[in-house]
């Protein structure tokens, strides 16, 4: 066994918070070894330590591509390498695959790919372009990736960027590949697609690290497995003799029950009407298409999809943040498609938006200033345009007690609270609005397994006292064990409601790729305004027709 | 309102070189509806007349200079995410290094090097004050201006006893240059030809201009390769696109904005120099004798959409105004009062920013980047 | 990552604490260190100045280096010129110049701080007051006859007063618009707005408005009784406690207006975070274009105070309040009534530039320099903050980020 990479002892501190201690990790050459963990344990941390973003507080890092020699003690022989910058790095053959592509948008295929190692000619006039294109050409044969080299990035998917990112590393002489979550943009199909990949490059002798927080992935493109939990080492275990409870258990430091169940919903009227509505995006492409569904009093609506097949663009039409192109958008009956965001919460419309930190709360305003975001001119706390900072106050402290936000400290700002702890505010929020309709968006999104729990047990509850919610979010696990009908989204459309409980993950990942499985277990459709549920069954048909064309024409 | 907004839909729809066709249409539309407002239809005649004058495109391409080597700057400067709104303070302190070189020197030329080195010099407190201090670019460019505006006629007064400068030598036209060439065959046969070439009506222009013009027209292709043939130029984009992705590629994204920020010094220092050094002096009054060109050039390379040939179109769209505005202003043929011929430019400044205010900035534009952030 | 253990000692209810400021601008650690550091480049700046020029016998020399200028009798004429000699005339003509100056000031310092607490970057305080100035003069010129004494103070001041607030604001709401319904940028519009307001008051006061009587371009000079009483002050002078008084009233209740109500509330959102604003329900555009009016407002008011007591009618070629309101908000880190202090210290820079001029040969635009670096410093809290670690390093006390920062305002 000859080792490729090892980080022995590594502690890296910033101001106030360690994010790792005293890590130790040996990767061994030729292998797919995972480094799995919760948002916050450190994972990405150590990586960046290992491509030279940071440089570690203690501890040595080695790296070999081709193997480290190793004394007769188990020592490295080498002296152990010293990154003072990503170049340093890519020189010692490391290269890394950020969770946000590195890539240039505007520029193409092959001019990422070389950029910072561009190949000239007229003694440095010019960029040899054919050259360029050449080495990209050659690459992604010898790797056997499909890529255009003049392709502009902005045009093309995210697997493909993907795979050029992997390219640049490769072109950059790299043997040791770090992927920091290379899925989770990715649908089903291209994750498999992605492993593929990896045991290629692995049969080629390149060794990868790849950071994951999901226990499957790890468990099937791995060969070994490293835990982190709060910064530290936990356990590396051979993936060939381990259970999925047995990693949950490390990453999580108790038991975890992996499904929540949750108890039967009892639907009213529809509080949420969504009918027809069309959306376009910022760059004006349509990225909502003629999307339909009616959220009922009492039950949990949830959307699944890979992100960015417009659920966001959704998510703003319904809430009022985004004028949609055509469609209607009714709550409790009354249509709201023109109202202001303002008026549209004043009619009992809640919102978790998904960033919480762009969106969500105003990072440099303390916790009482965002009780009050959303309803600052709406009685009690505004007075003829006059704010009582004591109620207000009051407000804050009520949402800060009833849901455990620490520190429980109405003059805290906002950005010093952690994740979890700001969704938290955020929601409470929301709720204590009273809402007819509760639109959450990626609302356990980065937040740790505490916090997500009871967010998930006040959607529940909420729905229980008979309030309705739409629920967003590319989380399967989290929208299939939360909701009571489950709509799947694909390039803006609503391509099946199914029925959460009897549909399979491969059915769900199939839809979510565009295709359509059979056997689909479809949930009853209701769409308020026109009433009747065959007519609408009609049309759902034609919906799901119209994708299949459209993926046919592709 | 929605009426504008289809307009400006179908606006962001064409291409660069359409886009500034249609702000020159909006602009000559604007110009000539004020005419009419002003006057008669012969008035429009005249105007068009005017336009159509040699001394027009003359003067046009004379009062282009300062601006488009601005705007050069400018282009590499937010190219590389550094939103340089300094250029007019560049302008300014280059204008009076430029005659305060000639003072010292005697020779058009070395001050004209005087006036680069003091842009570049001020453009460095901005770079270092912007990458290595994290300052808001804009207030900082701004900063930029005020010293720029303080320090010149200071330095004026310190120097010659008064805001204005007092007179030096100005830089040669071309056919003084041939002229005075040395070479007998060159001064006589090229002096004939370029003679023959000025007659030309309304062209003859571009034959018997400052070499400054000339030199502009140079920079502007030379900018154009350096942005896209380059390395240096790929550099430059990426940093002010994605400068992660720069930094993690392994190039020093510090130094990439450093050099773009100097270069945009260099530009800049040569467009004020050549400013002043065609009058022979610094006029330090009020606004100065920049009086808005580095702003106006902002405003020229935003509406070329970054794109140094776009940018040198604008240019000579505003130059052009302004030529007009003074041919305007010296033969009364308006009934309008000179005070607000003058306001010519800045008003179709602002109409332009209205009509096309949407451009794509650069991804990382005013954002400072720190490596290893995340 | 948490960004530290903030929250300490911040009171939540101050008027307005510059919690609510732009990151960039905010530098709530104070305008000294800037402020500090300006003032020493000027020192430099005056000492090459002197190696410059040519002189019988220095004024000044150092490590054996004579200096034409001398640096210390430049301060004590820029700093303690502006008070003149308050001990046997407290009501002395410098000190009345330095108030006149300051109230000016106040004004258009408030008016950038609101636009700023918006996100709107404001630099058309210029062209603001000077169009506010113009037609508060006007308005008073063309209703001034019929009414005359204490009754004609008034009527004519609040109309006045009235006319310029209204003026500016329009004039402000104008860049405003173009930046919330056409995305055009706010700096060039404000900037270019600002040489047109120039241009035509020139053209307004040197052609149909023109006082007949004068060569200069300007208007008819206001009847007494229509100017600000001076109050203590002795006629000839500027200065006028009513209207420092006013300046000072409008401070506060901006401040308030930010910090206690609705809409400044939905400013103050929009400015920090434009996207959390909109998810709170805040009109973004309808909060630009009502920012930028106030804020223009404010500078029109600046105008017509700045005719109402210094100018006594409008004249081309107003001082720079409006550019160097930008440099009192800035300094003020955006707070209204901090803004008061900024004034004041400008007013003191403004007044001791003439003092300059008159009792030494250095050139008074070296207030001009110092505004520009005053600015520039300010921007770039880091500096400062990087300085004060160093002495952090050295102590080995505190620790926390604020700490430090105040560390390195006390030290510079």
């Amino acid at each position: 066994m000859t080792e490729a990479v090892r980080l022995d002892s590594i502690t890296k501190r910033f101001p106030g918070v360690v994010a790792n201690d005293d890590v130790t990790l040996s990767v061994e050459r030729g292998t797919v070894h995972a480094l799995l963990g919760e948002n916050g344990a450190g994972k990405t941390t150590l990586m960046n330590v290992l491509y030279g973003l940071y440089e570690p507080t203690e501890g040595a890092v080695y790296v070999d591509g081709d193997g480290l020699a190793t004394d007769a003690d188990g020592g490295i022989a080498a002296a152990p390498r010293r990154f003072d910058s990503p170049r340093d790095a890519i020189d010692a053959g490391v290269g890394m695959i950020h969770q946000h592509f590195m890539l240039v948008d505007p520029m193409t295929v092959a001019e990422n790919i070389t950029l910072g190692n561009e190949p000239r000619k007229w003694g440095g006039l010019a960029v040899d372009r054919d050259a360029a294109r050449e080495a990209v050409v050659d690459l992604s044969r010898r790797y056997g990736f499909d890529v255009d080299p003049d392709a502009r990035i902005a045009d093309v998917g995210v697997g493909v960027q993907q795979r050029v990112e992997i390219l640049k590393a490769l072109y950059r002489g790299a043997e040791v590949l770090v992927l920091d979550e290379p899925t989770a943009v990715l649908t089903p199909q291209e994750v498999e697609d992605l492993f593929e990949v990896l045991a290629e490059l692995t049969d080629a002798g390149k060794t990868i690290v790849f950071i994951t927080h999901k226990l499957g992935e790890a468990l099937s493109a791995a060969d070994e497995v490293t835990v982190l939990r709060d910064g530290r080492n936990v356990g590396t275990v051979e993936t060939a003799g381990t259970s999925r409870e047995e990693l949950a258990e490390l990453m999580v430091g108790r038991e975890v029950v992996l499904d929540t169940e949750t108890p039967p919903a009892t639907p009213g009227d529809p509080a949420l009407t969504v009918d027809g509505v069309t959306a376009r995006d910022d760059r004006d492409v349509v990225a909502v298409d003629d999307v339909s569904f009616a959220v009922r009093e009492g039950e949990v609506f949830g959307i699944a999809g890979v992100d960015g097949n417009g659920q966001s663009e959704l998510v703003e039409a319904i809430t009022g943040l985004h004028d949609p192109d055509a469609g209607r958008i009714e709550l409790a009956g009354t249509d709201v498609t023109d109202a202001s965001r303002r008026e549209r919460a004043r009619a009992g419309m809640a919102y978790v938006p998904e960033d919480r930190q762009e969106r969500g709360l105003v990072m440099s305003f303390d916790l009482t200033e965002n009780g009050v975001l959303g309803s600052q001119h709406d009685a009690p706390f505004s007075r003829g345009g006059r704010l009582d900072w004591d109620r207000v106050d009051e407000h804050a402290r009520g949402v800060i007690d009833e849901y455990d936000v620490r520190p429980p400290d109405p003059g805290a700002d906002a950005r010093s609270l952690s994740g979890g702890n700001q969704q938290k505010f955020i929601v409470g929020r929301e709720f204590a609005r009273d809402p007819v309709c509760m639109v959450a968006s990626h609302p356990t999104r980065g937040v740790d397994i505490g916090s997500t729990e009871f967010i998930h047990d006040r959607l529940v509850g909420l729905r229980d006292e008979g309030h309705a919610v739409l629920l967003v979010s590319s989380k399967l696990d989290e929208v299939r064990s939360l909701s009571d009908r489950l709509a799947v989204m694909y390039r803006g459309r609503v391509v099946a409601v199914v029925d959460p409980e009897a549909v399979t993950e491969e059915q769900l990942g199939l839809l979510m790729a565009g295709e359509t499985p059979a056997d689909l277990p479809r949930a009853g459709r209701v769409v308020g305004g026109d009433g009747g549920t065959p007519d609408a069954d009609a049309r759902r048909t034609t919906a799901v027709d119209d994708v299949d064309a459209e993926a046919t024409d592709d | 309102m929605s009426a504008a907004s289809r307009l400006r839909e179908r606006v962001d729809g064409l291409g660069t070189r359409a886009t500034v066709a249609l702000g020159a249409a909006a602009l000559l539309a604007v110009a000539l509806a004020g005419a009419v407002a002003a006057g008669a239809g012969d008035v429009v005649a005249a105007v068009l007349g005017l336009l159509f004058q040699r001394s027009t495109l003359s003067a046009a391409l004379r009062l282009s200079v300062p601006i488009a080597f601005a705007a050069l700057g400018g282009i590499f400067a937010e190219k590389a995410g550094v939103i340089n709104i300094g250029l007019e303070g560049l302008l300014i302190v280059s204008a009076f290094g430029g005659v305060y070189g000639t003072h010292v020197t005697g020779s058009v030329w070395l001050g004209l090097l005087g006036g680069v080195v003091a842009a570049v010099l001020l453009a460095l407190l901005f770079a270092v004050v912007c990458i290595e201090f994290r300052a808001d670019q804009i207030i900082a460019g701004l900063a930029i201006w005020l010293i720029a505006l303080g320090l010149a006629p200071f330095a004026s007064k310190v120097v010659f006893g008064s805001k204005n400068s007092a007179t030096v030598g100005t830089v040669p036209g071309l056919r003084g240059l041939v002229a005075n060439s040395g070479l007998p065959f060159v001064a006589t046969v090229g002096g004939d030809a370029l003679d023959a070439l000025a007659g030309i009506p309304f062209f003859g222009a571009l034959f018997d201009a400052s070499p400054m013009v000339y030199l502009m027209f140079l920079a502007v292709g030379a900018s154009w390769w350096t942005l896209n043939r380059t390395a240096f130029g790929r550099r430059v984009r990426a940093s002010g696109e994605n400068p992660r992705a720069l930094d993690t590629a392994g190039v020093d994204v510090s130094r990439v904005r450093y050099a773009a920020v100097l270069l945009s010094g260099v530009l800049a220092g040569v467009g004020g120099a050549a400013l002043s050094l065609s009058l022979g002096q610094f006029i330090g009054n009020g606004p100065t004798m920049v009086n808005g060109k580095g702003f106006i050039a902002i405003v020229t390379y935003l509406l070329g959409n970054y794109n140094p040939v776009g940018a040198l179109l604008s240019t000579l769209l505003f130059a052009g105004l302004d030529a007009l505005q003074l041919t305007l202003q010296g033969q009364d043929v308006l009934a309008v009062p000179r005070p607000l011929v003058r306001t010519i430019p800045y008003v179709s400044v602002v109409v332009v920013l209205a009509l096309f205010g949407r451009t794509r900035l650069p991804e990382a534009a005013g954002e400072h980047y720190e490596s290893g952030e995340e | 990552m948490t960004d530290g253990d903030r929250g300490d000692g911040i009171d939540a209810d101050g008027p307005d604490d510059g919690d609510g400021a732009d990151d960039a601008v905010a530098a709530a650690d104070g305008g000294r260190p800037p402020l500090l550091l300006s003032v020493a480049i000027g020192f430099l700046l005056v000492l090459l100045a002197g190696r410059m020029t040519t002189c019988a016998s220095a004024a000044y020399s150092l490590l054996g280096v004579g200096f034409c200028y001398d640096p210390f009798v430049v301060y004590e004429s820029l700093f303690l010129g502006a008070f003149g000699d308050v001990a046997s005339d407290p009501l002395n003509g410098q000190l009345a110049t330095t108030l006149s100056e300051t109230t000016v000031l106040v004004f258009t310092g408030v008016a950038v701080a609101v636009a700023f607490k918006a996100g709107v970057f404001n630099i058309g305080g210029q062209g603001q007051l000077v169009f506010g100035a113009l037609a508060s003069a006007l308005a008073v010129v063309a209703v001034a006859d019929p009414v005359s004494g204490v009754a004609g103070t008034l009527v004519l001041v609040p109309l006045a007063l009235a006319v310029g607030a209204l003026v500016g604001g329009i004039y402000g709401a104008i860049p405003g618009a173009l930046k919330a319904y056409a995305d055009a940028n706010e700096v060039i519009t404000t900037i270019m707005l600002n040489f047109v307001a120039t241009s035509v008051a020139l053209y307004l006061a040197g052609g149909p408005f023109k006082d007949p009587d004068s060569f200069a371009n300007q208007t008819r000079a206001l009847p007494e009784y229509a100017l600000f009483p001076k109050a203590l002050f002795p006629g000839r002078a500027d200065a006028s406690l009513p209207a420092l008084a006013l300046a000072v009233l409008v401070a506060v209740a901006v401040a308030y207006l930010l910090r206690r109500t609705a809409f400044g509330y939905d400013v103050r959102t929009s400015g920090l975070q434009p996207e959390a604003a909109e998810y709170g329900g805040v009109d973004a555009a309808r909060t630009v274009v009502a920012s930028m009016a106030l804020s223009g407002a404010l500078a029109g008011l600046g105008g017509a105070v700045y005719v109402l007591t210094i100018a006594g009618n409008f004249q081309t070629g107003v001082p720079d309040y409006g550019f160097d309101g930008i440099t009192v908000s800035i300094l003020a880190g955006n707070n209204p009534v901090g803004a008061v202090a900024a004034a004041l210290l400008f007013g003191v820079l403004k007044s001791g530039s003439i003092v300059v001029d008159v009792g030494t040969d250095v050139p008074p635009q070296l207030v001009g320099v110092l505004r520009g670096l005053i600015v520039l410093f300010v921007a770039m809290p880091e500096f400062f903050r990087m300085i004060g670690r160093r002495v952090d390093v050295r102590d080995r006390f505190g620790g926390s980020r604020d700490a430090v920062a105040t560390d390195g305002g006390e030290e510079a």
